[in-house]
């Protein structure tokens, strides 16, 4: 598998091909899972950019699963879920934001740009929020162009 | 009677009355400071206090080949103090079973327990204290952009030899099993290198908001000369910024980033 990802990443990086940014989102099941189905089975378009990795609660998203996205070839990480007060497990966004709040920071003042991680909370009703949100990010991740291969964060070919 | 003297006389008496069964204090070994571990009164002697007394001695506490001489003594600076708070407040030291030999930069505040260091803290150190130099340089790095940032930390970790000196000298990190060294499923790539050292630093880093006392021991255990204060000191700014946390002051406070308040800011998020 390692394999397979480093050859997708150098074939990109060495040829001037059209840069695709390769978006990993990690989402809860009872919100933003909803959300984006919701947003399929309503027919709306948007970019197909996105790798939705389901998770049961925003609570139970590790940074260390944000770290493992960049390393492996993330271009742009977003996390989502239940509005506050929203959570099926009555508290786990809000433990997640407090987390979030600190290691986006962390992540800044160690060379991620801001622009490559994303937050938002998108209810199990708001597909459209849910599709301008991922066109959005794949439109900014296109303007910073793809994660430098040279980031210490990304995994070494 | 100078700092010294009264930290040998209060280890050898705590040793004599039986209230503590070991007492960790600092000794002397060609002019560096080393850990010492005092079990007889008689050796009370090889104790010593000055400005190079800076390794953490908290770190100890956790060790299970320690931890067996309950109840124990630890000579105690002000940032050993805040660890030694924040240790209890994460129910790390039972209740009676330390006792700390506190010092101050000038002073000697004597044996006292851990509410008691608590209250010395609030009344002496509330704020730790940071390095102008350090806090310079971590406004410098912040005022850079992305690439530049990326560039520099690049520098840093590509030093890291993943010794874990970092992780022995801080008295933060106590699992018994460390998430960088588990295998099923592997984390953190354990290569010194590259994307393996960043995952360490930053869960090292991350591990520690809200608990990191900034007493520098991970810093100056380095053998690579990593700045790791950088990453403190940033993560402990953003969280007594956003939350008001200042760990170390009180035993019974919630662990900052295991609570949560409704209110907290969520203006980053979409």
């Amino acid at each position: 598998m390692e394999q397979t990802k480093a050859n997708k990443n150098t074939t990109r990086d060495a040829t001037g091909e059209t840069f695709e940014p390769r978006i990993v989102a990690f989402v809860c099941n009872w919100c933003t899972y909803a959300g984006a189905d919701l947003a399929g089975t309503s027919r709306m378009q948007y970019a197909p950019n996105v790798r939705i990795i389901k998770l049961p609660c925003t609570g139970r998203i590790d940074p260390l699963f944000i770290l493992k996205a960049f390393e492996g070839g993330a271009d742009a990480v977003l996390v989502s879920g239940c509005h506050p007060g929203d959570c099926h497990y009555t508290s786990g966004n809000y433990h997640a934001r407090r987390r979030w709040a600190v290691f986006h920071k962390l992540l800044d003042f160690t060379g991620i740009d801001p622009g490559r991680l994303h937050f938002s909370w998108v209810s199990a009703a708001e597909g459209r929020k849910f599709a301008d949100l991922i066109n959005d990010i794949t439109e900014r991740v296109r303007g910073l162009g793809p994660f430098a291969s040279d980031n210490p964060a990304r995994r070494q070919a | 009677m100078n700092v010294t003297e009264s930290i040998r006389a209060d280890a050898a008496r705590l040793l004599t009355e039986g209230r503590a069964k070991m007492v960790i204090g600092y000794g002397l070994r060609n002019g560096r400071s080393v850990p010492v571990f005092l079990t007889e009164p008689q050796g009370a002697d090889s104790l010593h206090y000055g400005p190079q007394c800076t390794l953490n001695l908290a770190a100890y506490l956790a060790r299970p080949e320690v931890r067996r001489n309950a109840p124990l003594a630890i000579v105690a600076p002000p940032a050993t103090l805040r660890s030694l708070v924040v240790l209890a407040a994460e129910s790390q030291v039972p209740d009676g079973s330390v006792l700390a030999l506190a010092v101050g930069p000038q002073e000697y505040h004597g044996v006292v327990d851990v509410a008691a260091a608590a209250e010395i803290v609030r009344k002496h150190y509330a704020s730790p204290e940071v390095d102008p130099d350090l806090a310079a340089r971590a406004r410098e790095l912040a005022a850079m952009t992305p690439a530049q940032r990326s560039a520099f930390w690049r520098e840093q970790f590509a030093k890291c030899t993943r010794c874990y000196a970092c992780r022995a000298a801080c008295p933060g990190c106590y699992c018994r099993r460390c998430v960088a060294e588990t295998n099923m499923p592997q984390w953190v790539s354990t290569a010194a290198r590259g994307h393996g050292n960043y995952a360490w630093h930053i869960l090292r880093a991350f591990h520690q908001a809200g608990r990191c006392v900034l007493c520098g021991a991970c810093e100056a255990a380095c053998p690579q000369g990593i700045p790791l204060m950088l990453l403190n000191l940033s993560t402990a700014q953003e969280v007594q910024e956003q939350f008001g946390a200042k760990p170390g002051l009180d035993p019974a406070a919630k662990p900052v980033m295991g609570s949560f308040r409704p209110e907290d800011k969520d203006d980053f998020i979409r």
